[in-house]
């Protein structure tokens, strides 16, 4: 609890030093907003049991902290402000903060892979994906000193474990809707 | 002085922006599809450590950008393939060979690097791919062997892996 309170300290004084919009600000703001969808998972949520893991997977899951999912789901009457906060994010992503791995897509159907830090020591993995006729969502995967690594382990070991998907449920929701 | 620098900026500035690309246009136009992988990625794939062979994490080290953009859209295929014709000839690439085979035209273009089989760059174009008779615009840039490149294909699932092989068994 004391770290994660230092740490958010470090995130607030680091935030107020750049004047830049992030994606950590533009979470905030917009977590609570109506027409948003925001789902935050905590790596206790994944059910592991911790016993079966080697030691490679635990210290990978050890660097992981939370992932935060924002997401917009688009309807008729949410169109124009869909637009606009595609455009934020669109820029937000483009910033110089975020290196971007690769892209693809399609003018506005598409998705892409960013991070934040040092390439052996990852901060912060983004996900962005965009459909024009189901709205964007943005992952962030957050933690400290990730190794890409470990990120792929993470990845294998989130697919063996069965994760507590209520929580989740609303994205499904989302994209599913419109299929 | 300032002046000076002001002119030198503007006189730079073409430069920089074709040095970035030639293709960069058509990346998030509404009628084509584009996947854009930077060096970043390809070093981080590199330093995975997986099943994967070592021979491919290797190749995938040497890897700058992989640009590919695919159209259904008539008008941007002919514009398409005058940019790539353009580029062709300025940036001083050579053809390593052309196939024609059942309506589809592959042409694949190389500037080579130190040794014979050495690739600084990979152009691929293909009209007439698939279904939909789409064109594809490929771009690989790096420093690899052309002899690797079919294995990197395969692992993707790009388009033109098969002729990729073929023109690699060419070269040797």
């Amino acid at each position: 609890m004391k770290r994660l309170s230092a740490l958010a300290l470090l995130c607030i004084v680091l935030v107020s030093c750049n004047s830049e919009p992030t994606l950590q600000k533009y979470f905030v703001e917009k977590t609570e907003e109506k027409n948003f969808v925001a789902v935050d998972v905590s790596p206790s949520m994944f059910n592991i049991d911790k016993s079966k893991l080697t030691v490679e997977e635990f210290q990978a899951i050890e660097t992981l902290e939370k992932i935060n999912i924002l997401a917009f789901p688009v309807t008729d009457s949410t169109r124009a402000q869909y637009e606009a906060e595609r455009a934020n994010v669109d820029a937000i992503i483009k910033s110089k903060k975020y290196q971007e791995l690769m892209h693809f897509g399609s003018g506005k159907d598409g998705a892409s892979v960013s991070f934040v830090g040092e390439e052996n020591s990852i901060d912060e993995f983004v996900l962005y994906a965009k459909s024009d006729k189901n709205g964007f969502a943005v992952v962030r995967i957050i933690g400290t000193d990730m190794n890409p690594t470990a990120v792929v382990t993470i990845m294998s070991v989130l697919k063996d474990t069965n994760m507590n998907l209520e929580q989740l449920k609303p994205l499904q929701d989302m994209f599913n809707k419109n299929l | 002085m300032k002046k000076i620098i002001v002119t030198l900026v503007f006189a730079l500035m073409p430069a920089l922006i074709f040095a970035q690309s030639a293709f960069d246009k058509y990346d998030g136009q509404d009628d084509v599809t584009s996947v854009i992988v930077n060096k970043k990625m390809f070093q981080m794939m590199g330093n995975v450590k997986n099943k994967e062979s070592q021979q491919y994490l290797n190749l995938i080290k040497k890897l700058d950008n992989l640009k590919v953009f695919t159209t259904s859209s008539t008008r941007v295929s002919t514009d398409m393939k005058a940019t790539a014709e353009k580029y062709i000839k300025s940036a001083g690439l050579e053809e390593l060979m052309r196939i024609n085979d059942k309506g589809q035209n592959v042409k694949i273009m190389v500037k080579s690097g130190a040794g014979a089989t050495q690739v600084r760059e990979l152009l691929m174009f293909i009209e007439g791919a698939g279904k939909e008779n789409e064109t594809v615009l490929l771009s690989l840039t790096g420093d690899f062997d052309l002899n690797d490149i079919s294995m990197l294909t395969e692992k993707m699932n790009l388009p033109g892996g098969a002729d990729l092989k073929k023109a690699a068994k060419n070269a040797k």
